[in-house]
């Protein structure tokens, strides 16, 4: 079920979902209970939120590298060049040295939610060398809200200990129930949320339940404790027209806010985007399929921008990045486009 | 001398000041007509935002011919973003030669869409280029310029075009 190298939680109570069928895992997930009932009512089916934590991140850490790959936008037609740049990305990432340890996927494997694309991302993915964890994104999730997704990769909130680092997986997606009283066929559903631009579905988040899940997974860590979270959408309000924010992200910033530092990375935005608020740095990623432009709004970090893409070279501004973590938490950003597009402040990586 | 002067100067001052005042006339006859109507305006501003909705649906795929892989003009350009009509005409360095916007969309078309190209005299490319237009409204024009990207006007979230569902940057 899920792609070769493991799911968000090895040696966790994810193992316990490898070998179902999908129609096993709808069935467990159909065991979730009235609140999962209620959330699916709402449209926020979060699947089983599950609490999963290793060895308790102290300051000290080993030094690792880990890489993302994002918003790969696979369409169902055979052949089609994102199927390419997806396997380009593979590649890419394998032949790294040193490897990274793990992939986290940051959403939008599929461009309309459907079954086919997210099979078609399985199995490319299924060719990196080291493990990889998956968060969704709103092209994956709509047409059938998230039950195709959950049937691959298993729950989208996790957690997992590695070398001293607490890793958070959260589905930031969700919105409100806008197709119900519309009367909206899922199709209807999925188009309106394919749409950057549509002012219909409102502002993403990660609600209610996902806040409760995160206080609990974060209460028993320390001050000092390394943690680096992943979302679709940037925790910071960038250009909430473009869902380019997470609604209830001070919300998520505040559970985070004891600690001395987190990290915080996210797809969606398809460039190279840095803030950082209080204790959070947010990095945004480099997509496989298309670059987004810059909105009109003033960044607080402008030289992270990279160069205008040029529309004759068919991978210009897509790309891959890794992020290397010292000992006492120092990163290192570094952004792999397929061409050469980095403007010098992130030509050679930078700390976050 | 002066007498014989004024005596060789004041026909042609005549003839000059005559002509003025035709020149006048004409003008009067021919010029813009009074102020329109509001009710005028507002039926004006309707055929155009009628045309510019065309051109948001064609820019979000309404139209199949325009692309073969699945993509459409508004995944790389959300709300026209990037596509920088107030720049054309403009050299395009691949084509080697300076073209208009109405060019570079059909470029975008058949190339990275695997599409077939519009009528470039068409409704469907009129209602293309109004979008993109309305969308960098009050942006100045700065021909052949762009080495930069650059952005429409900015939408608040949320704020929908009298279409529901357009999403079109009508921010009145």
């Amino acid at each position: 079920m899920a792609a070769q190298g493991g799911s968000p939680n090895r040696g966790g109570e994810m193992e316990d979902f490898k070998n179902l069928s999908r129609r096993d895992f709808v069935t467990i997930s159909g065991r979730a209970g009235l609140t999962t009932l209620v959330a699916t009512a709402l449209g926020i089916n979060l699947g089983l939120v599950r609490v999963v934590t290793g060895a308790a991140p102290g300051k000290k850490m080993t030094p690792f590298r880990f890489a993302i790959l994002t918003d790969a936008h696979l369409f169902s037609i055979e052949g089609h060049k994102f199927d390419a740049f997806l396997a380009q990305a593979v590649d890419n990432v394998n032949n790294m040295k040193p490897r990274p340890d793990f992939v986290v996927y940051c959403g939008d494997i599929a461009q309309n939610g459907r079954d086919d694309q997210l099979q078609k991302g399985v199995k490319i993915l299924s060719k990196l060398a080291m493990p990889i964890h998956y968060i969704p994104g709103e092209h994956d999730w709509y047409l059938d809200l998230g039950e195709a997704w959950r049937g691959h990769f298993g729950k989208p909130t996790w957690s997992f200990d590695h070398k001293g680092v607490h890793f958070i997986g959260m589905n930031s997606i969700l919105v409100r129930d806008f197709w119900t009283p519309a009367g909206m066929t899922p199709k209807q559903r999925m188009d309106t949320m394919e749409m950057l631009e549509s002012p219909i579905a409102g502002p993403w988040g990660v609600r209610e339940e996902q806040l409760d899940w995160l206080k609990k997974d974060v209460k028993g860590l320390g001050t000092e404790a390394p943690v680096v979270v992943f979302t679709h959408s940037p925790l910071w309000d960038y250009y909430p027209r473009w869902n380019f924010q997470t609604e209830d992200a001070p919300e998520v910033r505040e559970i985070l806010g004891k600690f001395e530092r987190v990290m915080s990375f996210h797809g969606h935005v398809h460039q190279t985007v840095y803030n950082k608020i209080g204790n959070l740095s947010s990095v945004g990623t480099l997509s496989t399929s298309w670059p987004w432009p810059y909105p009109d709004v003033k960044l607080a970090y402008p030289d992270m921008r990279m160069n205008r893409s040029d529309p004759a070279l068919v991978e210009d501004g897509d790309g891959t990045q890794h992020i290397d973590l010292e000992t006492d938490f120092q990163g290192t950003m570094h952004y792999d486009p397929f061409g050469d597009m980095l403007k010098p402040a992130i030509k050679d990586g930078f700390k976050i | 001398m002066k007498s014989n002067s004024k005596s060789r100067f004041l026909p042609g001052l005549i003839a000059v000041i005559t002509l003025g005042a035709l020149g006048l006339l004409v003008m009067k006859a021919t010029s813009a007509r009074e102020p329109y109507t509001k009710e005028e305006l507002a039926d004006q501003e309707k055929a155009l935002l009628a045309v510019v909705d065309h051109g948001r649906d064609l820019w979000h795929g309404s139209n199949p011919s325009m692309s073969s892989n699945g993509l459409a003009c508004g995944n790389c350009h959300p709300d026209a973003a990037a596509s920088n009509p107030h720049t054309f005409p403009k050299f395009q360095a691949d084509l080697g030669r300076v073209i208009p916007l109405r060019e570079m969309i059909n470029w975008c078309i058949t190339v990275p869409q695997g599409g077939k190209a519009l009528d470039v005299n068409g409704d469907d490319m009129i209602a293309m280029e109004a979008y993109a237009f309305y969308l960098y409204r009050g942006k100045q024009i700065s021909p052949g310029l762009a080495t930069e990207q650059t952005s429409p006007v900015v939408v608040k979230s949320g704020v929908g075009y009298p279409k529901k569902g357009s999403g079109v940057g009508y921010d009145k």
